[in-house]
């Protein structure tokens, strides 16, 4: 199997399609052994699938600097980062929508992407620009004003993609000239910012081995880190760093070590019982050794960058089958946990597990965010909080990645850690969580987080089967209740007391984004269409829009012309399967 | 299935004289026509397959017919007519076959719209167990996840058995996912989605 080994081409633009070399490598080809059946299939495939960019438009966009991505927390004008800045805050500084005047808020601008499914983009906006992506890995760029389309990158797919949870894409990111997209194909590719041509290109794994890109990269000096879906087909998971001008690759940080056996935890993070039989999967290591090869631990989201000490934290995912244990003994190190690197090297720093050999499929995927917290002493210290399936927010010292608290349960939690069974058993929360992969946002100045959360009442199903060659390999099911009614929240945590401050709760299970600002405001969508506005420090309330589509991604915030807007992907979601659309939608004052 | 054997022969020759001429690629002198000449015995000279318990490939997902053909070389899925007539194929056979096929337009097999409590049921069952997940909203299958929308519901209920009771083992996964759906479940997502 190839899962783990990186298939690291750089091809550069005059490799690319657009007929004239294909054409020549084409007839050399066939000159040598009569190979035209190989190549006049490969020449078919581009003519059908072949990446188009809209020709119509240049976007005058001045190159993206270090120092402003640097400060990007600071800047009340772009967005320029896949959860507002380095830190992941979600803290948006401008403060012209405020908690009085956004009751006037409406439609500045919609734009309807070419592709009708799931949206899960944070639009990136520079200078008037902005970057969203769609299903199927598209790349718009748009006047931000107004809502044109500039230019259109329509990546061109393989014809074998193995992914998890909908054909997502979570955004790009920039630096320099240079717009950076993952594909659904496992691809990493730069793209000029002003015309959207395709600059390099770089393989990352083997889709037939199971692994996809849905993540945003998030982009640092001279590198771009990007982790991989595929937790739910045995892969072998990473987070990788990628040379931000070449695509060559810098360095892989494995998510699954070969010792993955770790301590044997009983207990998660919040001190329960997992019911973990240590000596059956004791016996199970004996026989058949270390499972790291198999054992999934995908990276969904962007890691947080600390640039004081220049180390990442992101967090990992679930371990391989997700619900059948006994083939994977050991706590299986890193899977459901925090991590930290160093950021020059790849080199581990420090981790903490939140489930130590999980059977739910109850992993870390919310992105961490770092802000200051009160330490257990009561003293204020760097810290990195995550918001997890379980339903808790976690608080953790930056230095150490130890936990301080955790939070009162967002959602119900019943039979906590009850074994999944070949009949199905019934534990809260679903498989779904609590906060899925939806990033949460942050108000320093109050010590809040703001999460979303799906409510989804489950049985755990358990099957026994072989690694099954980059297949789906759940090793069981997830079963939705139909009689139980399901449902979703936004919370607001003290992160520094662990307390819920308020909770909205919604009709239906919420996953995709929330974005805090300065105006006192929290915004978030619902998977029934409604996009809404509400007080930060009281969850009042104060404004709210349908939009006739899932709205089932984070939003972002701008200003163009000393007018902020706020703008959202409306496109519903394939993994709670919210009704599907194609829209952008932009707001404003006035 | 003298049409079947026939064509059997025709390929299985026409990669012989590929062999001799060529050395390493015996598939390359024929022409994707040729390769594909021997699957209209079953799949239907015009897409409709001449069976009901055989699967409508014109229009299927690319990546989902690689998989299948790969997965038949290599014995993790079995079918006695399939097995030996993938046995010669390689890699850039398969990839190729698969295209070719995918961009067909799919056929209408004249199926019956269910009715709306077969519906009802069918999409309960899928909003229980996910299908959509994969499938997509529109059950048309992306990428390695085949379309399900208008298959023949007689290899539908065939294929949801077979990975339940996991005679069909070449998705240990999906196997689950049916063994978590009870049959009479299974028979409604059958009627509804061939009548899509």
């Amino acid at each position: 199997m190839v899962s783990g080994v990186p298939l690291n081409t750089p091809v550069d633009v005059n490799n690319e399609i657009w007929g004239g070399n294909m054409n020549r490598f084409s007839i050399g080809g066939a000159a040598l052994c009569g190979l035209v059946g190989l190549l006049s299939a490969a020449a078919s495939a581009q003519e059908v699938k072949q990446e188009t960019k809209s020709a119509s438009g240049q976007t005058m966009v001045s190159p993206v600097t270090q120092q402003q991505l640097n400060t990007a927390d600071k800047s009340s004008t772009n967005f320029l980062l896949t959860n507002g800045n380095y830190a992941q805050t979600r803290f948006y500084p401008a403060k012209q929508i405020d908690r009085n005047n956004v009751k006037k808020l409406h439609v500045a601008w919609i734009f309807q992407t070419d592709v009708k499914e799931s949206l899960e983009t944070s639009p990136i906006v520079v200078d008037g620009v902005m970057y969203v992506t769609t299903s199927f890995s598209h790349v718009y760029a748009l006047d931000a004003k107004t809502g044109v389309q500039l230019w259109h990158y329509n990546h061109k797919m393989g014809p074998i993609t193995t992914y998890c949870c909908g054909p997502n894409n979570r955004g790009v990111q920039i630096l320099g000239d240079l717009v950076y997209v993952a594909t659904l194909d496992s691809k990493l590719v730069a793209l000029n910012a002003k015309t959207g041509d395709v600059v390099w290109k770089t393989d990352i794994a083997d889709p037939e081995a199971g692994y996809s890109e849905t993540m945003a990269p998030t982009v640092i000096k001279d590198k771009v880190l990007i982790g991989t879906n595929g937790g739910e087909y045995g892969i072998r998971g990473f987070v990788r760093a990628y040379d931000a001008k070449t695509g060559k690759l810098v360095w892989t940080f494995n998510t699954v070590p070969e010792n993955s056996v770790g301590v044997w935890a009983t207990k998660d993070a919040t001190g329960r019982d997992m019911h973990r039989n240590i000596q059956a999967e004791k016996d199970q290591l004996a026989k058949t050794g270390d499972p790291y090869q198999k054992l999934g631990g995908g990276v969904w989201q962007n890691p947080a960058v600390d640039l004081a000490t220049n180390r990442i934290y992101f967090v990992v995912g679930n371990p391989s089958p997700d619900l059948d244990g006994s083939i994977r003994p050991g706590d299986n190190l890193y899977t459901d946990s925090l991590v930290s690197l160093d950021l020059d090297t790849g080199k581990y720093a420090c981790h903490f597990q939140y489930i130590a050999h999980d059977v739910w499929d109850l992993d870390a995927v919310s992105p961490p965010v770092l802000v200051d917290v009160k330490g257990k002493d009561g003293k204020t210290i760097p810290g990195v909080i995550h918001a997890g399936k379980t339903g808790h927010v976690y608080v953790h010292d930056r230095r150490d990645c130890s936990l301080i608290r955790f939070s009162e349960a967002m959602v119900p939690q019943e039979n906590m850690w009850t074994l999944p069974t070949k009949e199905g058993a019934r534990m809260l929360p679903g498989a779904n969580g609590g906060v899925e992969w939806s990033p949460i946002a942050t108000d320093p100045g109050q010590s809040l987080a703001y999460a979303i959360n799906l409510h989804q009442p489950m049985n755990y199903f358990v099957e026994n089967s072989p690694y099954p060659n980059g297949k789906l390999w759940l090793g069981g099911a997830f079963k939705v209740i139909p009689s139980e009614t399901q449902a979703g929240n936004i919370t607001a945590v003290n992160y520094n007391t662990g307390k819920i401050k308020w909770q909205v709760k919604t009709p239906e299970p919420m996953i995709g984004g929330i974005l805090a600002t300065a105006g006192g405001l929290v915004f978030t969508g619902e998977g029934n269409g409604k996009f809404a506005a509400y007080d930060s420090s009281n969850g009042k309330e104060l404004w709210s829009f349908r939009a006739g589509a899932g709205v089932n991604a984070p939003p972002s915030s701008y200003m163009v012309d000393g007018k902020q807007y706020i703008v959202v992907g409306a496109g519903g979601n394939t993994q709670v399967d919210f009704h599907r659309g194609n829209n952008i939608i932009a707001f404003s004052l006035d | 299935m003298v049409g079947r054997s026939k064509g059997a022969f025709v390929v299985a020759v026409g990669f012989g004289i590929g062999l001799s001429l060529c050395g390493s690629f015996p598939a390359v002198a024929q022409s994707i026509e040729d390769k594909t000449q021997v699957c209209a015995g079953c799949h239907g000279q015009d897409g409709k397959p001449i069976d009901k318990t055989i699967p409508v490939i014109w229009g299927q997902q690319a990546g989902y017919l690689y998989i299948q053909l790969r997965d038949f070389k290599r014995n993790d899925r079995k079918n006695e007519v399939m097995q030996p007539i993938v046995a010669s194929m390689e890699r850039q056979d398969m990839m190729d076959i698969a295209e070719y096929f995918s961009k067909k337009p799919w056929p209408d097999l004249d199926q019956p719209r269910a009715s709306k409590e077969v519906a009802d049921r069918a999409l309960s069952a899928n909003h229980s167990v996910g299908c959509t997940g994969c499938h997509l909203d529109h059950f048309q299958g992306d990428g390695t996840v085949p379309r399900l929308a208008g298959q023949s519901m007689e290899y539908l209920e065939k294929t949801t058995t077979d990975f339940r009771t996991r005679a069909r083992g070449n998705n240990p996964g999906m196997s689950d996912l049916m063994i978590a759906t009870s049959p009479d479940d299974l028979r409604a997502l059958s009627q509804y989605l061939s009548g899509l």
